[in-house]
C-alpha cells in the first residue's frame, strides 16, 4: 500500500462513528448500545461515537427484525451514508428475524433491505459483544483498504469442479 | 367513590340489555349492534364513565366481539359486549361520542377489516402503506399467500 492509502486507512479505523436505527426492535438491543455508551463501558474513549445522522456515521447498527412500515426507511438511511458504509445487524432478529420470522408484519432479517457486513449473536448480545463487532468491523475496514473494495468478500457460487478420474 | 353495583347499571340499562357482574369491579353490558350508540351515551351520562380504556375486539370464527370497555372516576370498569356476524362486519362510529374511539376504531379496521360507519377516516394505521387491499392478518381464517407480495420492501429487492 502506498503512504497515502495507509494513512486513508488508518484515520478509517481511528474513530468510527455509529449511528443506532430500530427496525422494530424490543428494544433489548438498543438497551445495550445505550450501555456501550454510557460510563460503564464508555466506548467514547475509543473513539466510537454515536451520531444523530447517517450522513456523519460509518457504522449503522441496525437492531431488529425489519418490519414492512421500516424497510423503505432503512434503505433511504443506508443510502444517505457515505461510502464507505458498513453495517451491523444485532442480536437474532437482525440475523433471521428471529421470534419474528415468518409473521405478516415482517421483512425478517437486516439482510432482506441492505448487506450487513457483521452479524452479532445474542438476543440481546451484551455491551462487549457489541463492541467486538465493531472492532471485528475496523478489521473489515482494514482488508478492504487492502483488496480495493468490499466485492472480495462477496459470496459466490461454487463452481462444480470436474472429478479427478484415475488413468 | 365506590364501585358502580349491577343494579345501578340495570337501572341505566334498562332499554339497552342484560347486565351482569363479572367481577366486583366489572360489569358487562351486552346489547345490539343498532343500540351501541344509545348504550354509549346512557355510559357516558347516567353512569359518569369519562373514560375509554379500549375496544377490544374478538375473532371466535363464528362472528366478531366487541368490548367497548369504560371507566370513570367510580372505578368501575363497564363492558359493553356486541356481536357482529362475519358476513357483514359494520357498525356505527362513536367516535364522535367518544373521540379516543377513532383511532381504535381505524385500527380495529386495519387489522380485522370491521367497518365503522360515519368515521372521518378509516385510514390504514398499523400496516404498511402497500399493503394489499381486502387482507386483515389479525381475522383466523386468514392465511399469508406465499406467491403474494404484502409490500413494504423498497423498490429495488422486490
Amino acid at each position: 500500500m502506498s503512504l497515502s492509502k495507509r494513512l486513508v486507512s488508518w484515520a478509517r479505523q481511528k474513530s468510527p462513528w455509529i449511528i443506532l436505527f430500530n427496525s422494530g426492535a424490543c428494544n433489548a438491543c438498543d438497551i445495550e448500545v445505550l450501555a456501550a455508551l454510557t460510563p460503564r463501558f464508555d466506548v467514547e474513549r475509543l473513539g466510537i461515537l454515536a451520531k444523530g445522522t447517517p450522513r456523519h456515521a460509518d457504522i449503522l447498527i441496525v437492531t431488529g427484525p425489519v418490519t414492512r412500515k421500516q424497510g423503505k426507511r432503512l434503505r433511504m438511511i443506508y443510502d444517505q451514508m457515505p461510502e464507505p458504509k458498513y453495517v451491523l445487524a444485532m442480536g437474532a432478529c437482525g440475523a433471521t428475524g428471529g421470534v419474528f420470522k415468518g409473521l405478516y408484519h415482517v421483512l425478517d432479517g437486516v439482510d432482506a433491505v441492505i448487506p450487513p457486513d457483521m452479524y452479532v449473536a445474542g438476543c440481546p448480545p451484551r455491551p462487549d459483544e457489541i463492541i467486538d463487532g465493531i472492532v471485528k468491523i475496523l478489521g473489515l475496514i482494514e482488508q478492504d483498504m487492502a483488496h480495493g473494495g468490499k466485492e472480495w468478500r462477496a459470496k459466490r457460487k461454487a463452481v462444480p469442479q470436474p472429478l479427478e478420474v484415475a488413468p | 367513590m365506590t364501585y358502580l353495583t349491577s343494579a345501578e347499571v340495570s337501572e341505566a340499562m334498562a332499554d339497552i340489555g342484560p347486565v351482569e357482574a363479572i367481577r366486583r369491579n366489572r360489569v358487562q353490558v351486552t346489547t345490539t349492534p343498532g343500540r351501541i350508540r344509545a348504550a354509549l351515551r346512557s355510559a357516558t351520562s347516567r353512569l359518569q364513565c369519562d373514560h375509554l380504556v379500549q375496544i377490544a375486539t374478538i375473532d371466535t370464527g363464528h362472528e366478531f366481539e366487541l368490548f367497548y370497555l369504560l371507566t370513570g372516576a367510580h372505578r368501575t370498569v363497564l363492558s359493553i359486549r356486541t356481536l357482529l356476524p362475519r358476513d357483514r362486519p359494520k357498525i356505527r362510529s362513536v367516535h364522535d361520542l367518544l373521540p379516543p374511539a377513532g383511532i381504535y376504531e381505524r385500527q380495529i379496521h386495519d387489522l380485522l377489516g370491521i367497518t365503522f360507519d360515519g368515521h372521518p377516516n378509516l385510514g390504514r394505521i398499523i400496516l404498511n402503506e402497500d399493503w394489499p387491499e381486502g387482507e386483515f392478518p389479525l381475522r383466523k381464517d386468514w392465511k399469508m399467500d406465499p406467491a403474494k407480495s404484502y409490500g413494504g420492501a423498497p423498490e429495488e429487492v422486490r
